[in-house]
């Protein structure tokens, strides 16, 4: 057991009355001071996952601790060493960001000489400190979502859960919220739990990865680990005409084993063969591809190849079915 | 694990919701005032009707009535807060950032009282600028004032518990009506002993009745039956903090 910043999960299940089992009995364990990335489409159970290791959430079966303190029994205890960025932001429309961050900085017990001059500081960090005393009803999604971080972090928490915290940020945001979260941990040795649907976000940030579907953790590792498991390359060909598919298809079968795609022509290669082998087989066989690209195996993969579908596709289905939320 | 932060910080946010927006604030003040202008003033003439005998005057009479009224409203109106908390995902934030959360009910409540001593003191301003007149020393008018708190809280912890239950702010006439009912229910615009029929019945019967007898006996120096209208006001006071308690186990196990 982590008795510091860690997190530890045995069996952690959550149903909900009227709906599925959004967590189907999950074990991780999340070290201190590592930043693991929980991945998986929309509907996987990432979410819910969040709520019930922040305390927001009981379980339905399983235990969970944070910070070595039970999320059942504890829930006080955990709620003083964790900062918490919910997918969408909980801010008040009628406050102020700097109202906010008072607010935060009383309710965490931060003592009242250093609220001022914490909340001054973390609006420039996060770069609102020209909008820290307009409400918040006026704030684009983007400044929500800073100051959501920013709220996150008022107390110095030893733990971090961001939950999809890059969702409908521009790219610039986006990179700079990825620098603070690495500073954080390089600088100050936060744990963080950061749930995303993005594979950059995790290969970039993630020292390990989970990836859950429907509920079910399907795999675990470093990105590395995970996509040196599925191991073998896939090669991707773009027909110069729709009507060359079929036989792009016939072709390159001889090769690997065809591969989802909608927009390409695409197999996971064969051990021992490579790029050369292909374009050699082409100009024999004379057939006509407007483009070939060899792509190394990514955390998109691995997801196909542990569940069966795309990452993308996976989050379109669960669209479909309940609407956003995960 | 300390209480007050929880309690202070939100009730001082709530308290700044309620006084700085226009919106909230409003009906809040303009509802008493309307209340005691249309019944003080409108109605006075029942200060005629045999039997009455209120030596205060009827702008006293109907001061104490109304004085209850806000505070009950003001708990009404501070759990509408609370359901749009709830509603709009603030709550979330309050559930995840206090360490203990029993903080966050008792800081709403906190802010019901502030809202509706505000209200209280532009009310009490208004009532002596009109010339209301009061038979009660100050004990008696402290004892007034104790039992319109009491009454504050039970406002709020009825409409924070279900608030908390329903934590949608189209609960709100299921906070409201049965508050208003019983208000109304009680000897509005004469005593008791002047009702007819079946309202005098479901007066006799009303809790409310008593208290507003009593709160009318401090402004007119004779209290009757003090003991019981505390007893009344504690008992319920104690009976809605605990349904407002398990509205919030509630809201926890929906995860806010």
């Amino acid at each position: 057991m982590e008795a510091d910043n860690g997190i530890e999960v045995e069996g952690l299940v959550r149903e909900y009355r009227k709906g599925p089992r959004a967590v189907d009995g999950i074990d991780l364990t999340v070290a201190p001071g590592e930043i693991y990335g929980f991945l998986g489409p929309n509907g996987a159970g990432k979410s819910t996952t969040v709520h019930v290791l922040t305390t927001l959430l009981p379980p339905t079966a399983g235990t969970a601790r944070v910070g070595g303190f039970d999320v059942v029994k504890e829930g006080p205890k955990v709620r003083t060493l964790i900062g918490v960025a919910l997918q969408e932001a909980a801010l008040d429309p009628l406050l102020t960001g700097r109202d906010h961050l008072r607010l935060q900085a009383t309710l965490q017990n931060v003592p009242k000489s250093k609220r001022a001059g914490r909340a001054e500081e973390l609006l420039h960090r996060v770069g609102l400190a020209d909008a820290a005393d307009r409400k918040v009803a006026g704030y684009s999604g983007g400044m929500k979502r800073r100051l959501d971080l920013a709220l996150a972090l008022v107390h110095s928490p030893k733990i971090l859960f961001l939950d999809e915290p890059t969702t409908g940020l521009d790219p610039q945001s986006r990179s700079a919220l990825w620098e603070e979260v690495s500073l954080l941990r390089r600088e100050a040795g936060v744990t963080v739990f950061l749930t995303t649907q993005y594979l950059e976000e995790a290969d970039v940030l993630a020292d390990r990865v989970g990836i859950i579907d429907q509920g079910k953790i399907v795999a675990e590792g470093t990105p590395a680990a995970l996509k040196a498991e599925i191991g073998r390359p896939s090669l991707h060909a773009i027909p110069r005409r729709d009507a060359d598919r079929p036989e792009i298809e016939g072709f390159l079968a001889r090769f690997g084993e065809p591969l989802e795609s909608s927009r390409d022509v695409a197999i996971r290669l064969r051990d021992g063969l490579g790029l050369t082998d292909i374009v050699r087989a082409v100009d024999a066989d004379g057939v006509d591809i407007a483009d070939l690209e060899l792509r190394a195996p990514t955390l998109d993969d691995v997801f196909l190849a542990k569940t069966g579908r795309t990452l993308e596709g996976a989050t379109e289905e669960a669209a479909v079915e309940h609407g956003a939320g995960g | 694990m300390k209480l007050w932060p929880v309690v202070s910080g939100v009730a001082r946010r709530t308290l700044k919701n309620a006084l700085t927006n226009p919106q909230i604030v409003l009906p809040t003040m303009l509802f008493p005032l309307f209340f005691f202008t249309a019944f003080a003033g409108g109605l006075s003439q029942l200060r005629h009707v045999p039997g009455f005998d209120f030596p205060p005057g009827y702008t006293a009479f109907q001061f104490v009535f109304v004085l209850l009224q806000s505070a009950a409203f003001s708990g009404v109106f501070t759990g509408f807060g609370v359901a749009r908390d709830f509603e709009n995902g603030f709550a979330k934030r309050l559930l995840l950032a206090a360490p203990r959360r029993v903080g966050i009910v008792l800081g709403y409540a906190l802010a019901a009282l502030l809202r509706w001593a505000v209200v209280a003191t532009v009310l009490t301003i208004v009532a002596f600028a009109v010339g209301m007149r009061i038979g009660g020393g100050p004990v008696d008018l402290v004892g007034l004032y104790v039992l319109a708190m009491l009454v504050n809280f039970c406002g709020f912890f009825w409409a924070g518990g279900m608030a908390m239950r329903f934590r949608t702010i189209q609960a709100a006439p299921l906070m409201q009506m049965p508050v208003f009912l019983v208000l109304f229910f009680a000897p509005v615009y004469v005593p008791l002993s002047l009702l007819q029929g079946w309202i005098e019945g479901v007066a006799t019967v009303n809790p409310l009745t008593y208290v507003l007898e009593t709160g009318r006996g401090f402004i007119a120096g004779n209290p009757p039956h003090v003991l019981a209208a505390f007893a009344l006001a504690i008992g319920m006071g104690v009976a809605f903090w605990w349904w407002a308690f398990l509205g919030l186990r509630k809201a926890e196990a929906a995860g806010g």
